[in-house]
């Protein structure tokens, strides 16, 4: 059950990182356009970065189900079979635990327990604790910053999802390919 | 404490990505700057937020266009037309095609992405060892960014004030330095090995292989053009080739259609991501060890040590060369250009192109050094072939690339003649 | 305490010594109890970065455009309106009169960064591949610039395409024509050699490009009086120090612009026509501190 949510959300990130992969080249190409023609658009540079970033953390949560991260694995190629496995078994309590720290470091920086008590008061909530990533602004594109960093929440909740199920679905490092 | 954490992670095979955050975490952890927890995410967000990297994806984009509409393999037939008969032909094929995609891409890592992938299984099925295979391929892929384009100088150029256009022009002689060298390690491995045989095409068959391949030379025109005559950047470039490639392999060479581009862009996004994901991490590693002057240490004491610049310049290549075995080419380079680049430049009045060339080589050759060799690994998922056999059959090539690194650090003509 | 300064400026750079100096009096006047390191040429990231950093106590202090403030205090933006200092030392004198260290009291509540004071990295010019010889010229011009929005606004209304554009870029873009005008100042052009992909240099000293002292709020609100005042009084001093290497260097570097076999044309601000009115009226909405900024640039004449 766990599996296939993980499964499943895995799909809709690898579709979504996909598409902002097609985003980005199609952002490039209209700024070589626009800019040849004397029509430079002011916010494609920075849009077609934040569509990466974008790309970057969906594909690299996906990448954590579908076990294609790349790592070192000198030494799994020595080690009999069962030892092996239990190295593959205390990789995935590694993620887990790095998911779960993500999510700590996510709840430090984006504060949502103060942002509800501050009544959702962004100058209030500014005053109360020196946090003032809810009033960063992107340098072109005219929205707030934060809508842009919700992306490492959104890695985040993907990853600890993943690894959670992975924990319970033991399976063997898989090779890129799997992603596809 | 920490480097003893980095290893053990490391070598219990958890994704590098994750080994470096989860590294960075423990240090802060250590120095009690627990402070830098808050910035901690927004680090690593901010390690991708850059323009120069944007050429990654359009990069891969344009080998997958290449290889799925059929031109990687017209530009090996190409290839073919000229070193096809020797003994070996096919190993020396291999290099020759690395260079024509070396004018085209400019990072190794999706170069050897996208060779692996149409190269080490020829070889393979003619008889070579797939290990020699894809060892050839991964070194061939060094040539990616020291051939321009190259991501590495456009990250040198951003961090040390250079202008790209010049320091593209700088890796030309070294890029041919570098791919003369590889041939003459092919030349000599085949005096100890057999290779299999090649053969000399005919002429009409020579023609129609070069007449195949010319829709194809039109993407390194093109990049070459787009920046030299303005219309484009060379990240720009990268996505003006990979629209070339669409139409070359739709409209002329008819292997692909534009329904394919959504299996394109889903290996576009999860291999770029890969490499993307992985300078988050170090972004965030860098930042965490900048921040505690560790680089910064290690520079003072080096300016103590020689008044040399040959002598500094060996110093920094050795260092560089343990640096880059830890950690990825343009990761190292965002850590210690701002470091070292002004150590060389007042210090030991080294011309800061020949600076830029020496050490952009340098950590390539770490890409295929283990335990983080990132080339390495992409080169093994790609081919199929374990890491360690490639590695064991690398070593000549490595070896190669040092000796290129010493002349090049002792004659500064050699990156500086052509600017 | 050792605090750590972040700037995006290379180590040879003003900005950067002026901040040597400053940690060294630091250290000296605070008998070794303080000390500074001194992170130049964006070793900790560019100034968006810094300043988050700033606002989560990761980094103590920065030397920072106020271009990079602007974009969270739109009131800082009335700094770049077009000619409100004629030269460098007119805008020396507009940065340390009262009204502007007075826009600096809102910065803890609004960025969370206390500003000390002002510094600069010179006046604007224009660089044209291309002959200007009205500012007609400059329109549909594609044209470089920093991007925030006080410059974006002087632009378009002059009609250019304004285009942003990272430093490092810029050469290049300026060789391949990629863009065919750059707004700089005389320092990066004659560093850079920007000059040698161009025909015209309009010493226009249309806007000024002033730097600012910041201390992170969060550290500072965890200091003791005496060291708020001996660090904020120091640090002030040495920014300050760079508006008059400015005024110093400034002649010279413009002298030898002449020299480089481009055309100079030095223009004022009837050059830009109806430009200057309609930007104010923007800006007058958005900088409310405009009149005043307006004022004691009269008084300071
Ligand atoms: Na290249
Ligand atoms: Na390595």
């Amino acid at each position: 059950m766990l599996y296939r949510a993980s499964h499943l959300w895995a799909r809709i990130e690898v579709f979504l990182a996909a598409t902002f992969a097609a985003l980005i080249t199609g952002l490039i190409l209209l700024n070589v356009v626009t800019r040849s023609t004397g029509n430079a658009i002011y916010w494609v540079d920075e849009a077609a970065i934040y569509a990466m970033v974008w790309m970057c953390f969906l594909a690299a949560s996906a990448a954590i189900h579908y076990r294609s991260t790349i790592a070192v694995t000198v030494v799994n190629e020595f080690v009999p079979a069962p030892v092996r496995y239990w190295m593959e078994r205390g990789v995935d309590v590694v993620i887990f635990m790095f998911a779960c720290l993500m999510v700590w470091i996510c709840l430090r920086w984006f504060m949502p327990l103060q942002l509800m008590e501050a009544g959702w008061d962004i100058k209030a909530f500014q005053g109360n604790t020196f946090n003032f990533i809810y009033a960063e602004p992107t340098n072109t594109l005219g929205i707030k910053k934060v809508w842009v960093w919700l992306v490492m929440p959104v890695f985040t909740l993907g990853a600890l999802l993943h690894t959670t199920a992975n924990l319970f679905h033991p399976g063997h490092a898989a090779q890129v390919e799997a992603a596809e | 404490m920490t480097p003893l954490i980095f290893i053990v992670l490391l070598f219990a095979s958890v994704p590098i990505a994750l080994v470096l955050a989860l590294t960075a975490l423990w240090y802060i952890h250590e120095s009690g700057n627990t402070v830098l927890y808050d910035s901690f995410a927004q680090q690593a967000f901010a390690g991708v937020e850059n323009y120069g990297l944007l050429a990654i994806p359009l990069f891969i984009l344009t080998g997958e266009l290449m290889n799925e509409g059929g031109m990687t393999q017209r530009l090996v037939q190409a290839a073919r037309v000229f070193v096809g008969g020797f003994r070996g032909g096919l190993a020396y094929i291999n290099l020759l095609a690395n260079m024509f995609m070396a004018a085209i891409i400019g990072s190794a890592a999706s170069q050897i992405a996208v060779m692996s992938r149409a190269m080490v299984p020829a070889m393979t099925k003619e008889g070579y060892d797939p290990g020699f295979a894809a060892a050839t391929t991964a070194a061939g892929g060094l040539l990616a960014p020291v051939i321009p384009p190259s991501m590495l100088f456009v990250i040198y150029g951003v961090l040390a004030q250079l202008p790209i256009g010049d320091l593209f022009i700088a890796g030309i002689i070294p890029g041919l330095i570098m791919a003369g060298s590889f041939f003459i390690v092919i030349a000599l491995i085949g005096l100890v090995k057999d290779f299999p045989k090649g053969e000399w095409m005919t002429l009409p068959v020579a023609l129609r292989a070069l007449r195949d391949a010319l829709p194809a030379f039109l993407i390194p025109i093109a990049i070459v053009g787009g920046i030299l005559f303005g219309i484009a950047t060379p990240t720009e470039s990268a996505a003006v080739a990979s629209l070339i490639a669409l139409a070359v392999g739709w409209g002329i060479y008819r292997e692909i259609k534009p329904a394919d581009l959504g299996q394109l862009f889903v290996r576009t996004a999860t291999n770029s991501s890969l490499v993307i994901f992985m300078i988050a991490a170090a972004n965030v590693f860098g930042w965490v060890v900048i921040y505690e002057e560790l680089p910064q240490k290690l520079a003072a004491f080096l300016a103590t040590v020689t008044s040399d610049p040959f002598t500094f310049l060996l110093i920094v290549n050795v260092c560089l060369l343990f640096v880059g075995m830890l950690i990825d080419g343009i990761a190292a380079l965002i850590l210690i250009t701002p470091i070292l680049l002004p150590i060389a430049m007042n210090t030991y009045d080294i011309n800061p192109y020949q600076f830029g060339v020496v050490i952009s080589l340098n950590l390539v050759l770490g890409l295929l050094t283990p335990p983080v060799g990132v080339g390495l690994y992409i080169a093994s998922a790609m081919s199929g072939v374990k890491p360690f056999t490639i590695f064991a059959a690398l070593w000549p090539f490595l070896l190669a690339v040092t000796v290129v690194l010493l002349v090049l650090s002792y004659f500064p003509i050699l990156s500086t003649a052509l600017i | 305490k050792d605090f750590r300064l972040g700037l995006i400026t290379p180590p040879p750079h003003v900005w950067t010594k002026a901040a040597q100096a400053f940690g060294d009096e630091l250290a000296e006047k605070s008998g070794g109890a303080h000390s500074v390191t001194v992170f130049p040429a964006r070793q900790l990231g560019n100034e968006a970065q810094m300043l988050q950093q700033l606002q989560t106590g990761a980094l103590d202090m920065a030397f920072m455009t106020v271009a990079e403030v602007s974009n969270r205090v739109p009131n800082m933006g009335a700094f770049y309106a077009p000619y409100l200092a004629n030269d460098m030392s007119h805008a020396a004198a507009i940065l340390r009169s009262d009204t502007a260290k007075g826009m600096l009291e809102v910065l803890p509540q609004e960025a969370g960064v206390v500003g000390v004071g002002y510094g600069s990295a010179g006046m604007r010019q224009i660089l044209s591949r291309g002959e200007v010889s009205s500012a007609a010229d400059l329109a549909g011009v594609k044209l470089r610039i920093t991007p925030f929005d006080p410059i974006l606004d002087f632009y378009n209304l002059l009609g250019s395409a304004p285009t942003p554009m990272p430093l490092p870029a810029v050469y290049d873009a300026l060789a391949n024509g990629q863009v065919d005008a750059i707004d700089m100042d005389v320092e990066l052009i004659n560093v850079l050699k920007y000059y040698e992909h161009a025909d015209t240099l309009l010493i226009s000293n249309h806007m000024m490009f002033p730097m600012v002292g910041l201390i992170s709020a969060r550290v500072y609100a965890g200091m003791s009086a005496e060291d708020k005042a001996m660090v904020s009084e120091l640090m002030a001093k040495h920014v300050d120090t760079t508006l008059d290497a400015y005024i110093e260097k400034s002649p010279a570097w413009t002298e030898k612009l002449n020299t480089v076999g481009i055309n100079v044309h030095t223009v004022d601000a009837a050059y830009f026509g109806d430009v200057m009115g309609k930007w104010e009226e923007i800006w007058a909405a958005k900088a409310p501190s405009l009149p005043d900024l307006r004022a004691a640039a009269d008084a300071t004449k």
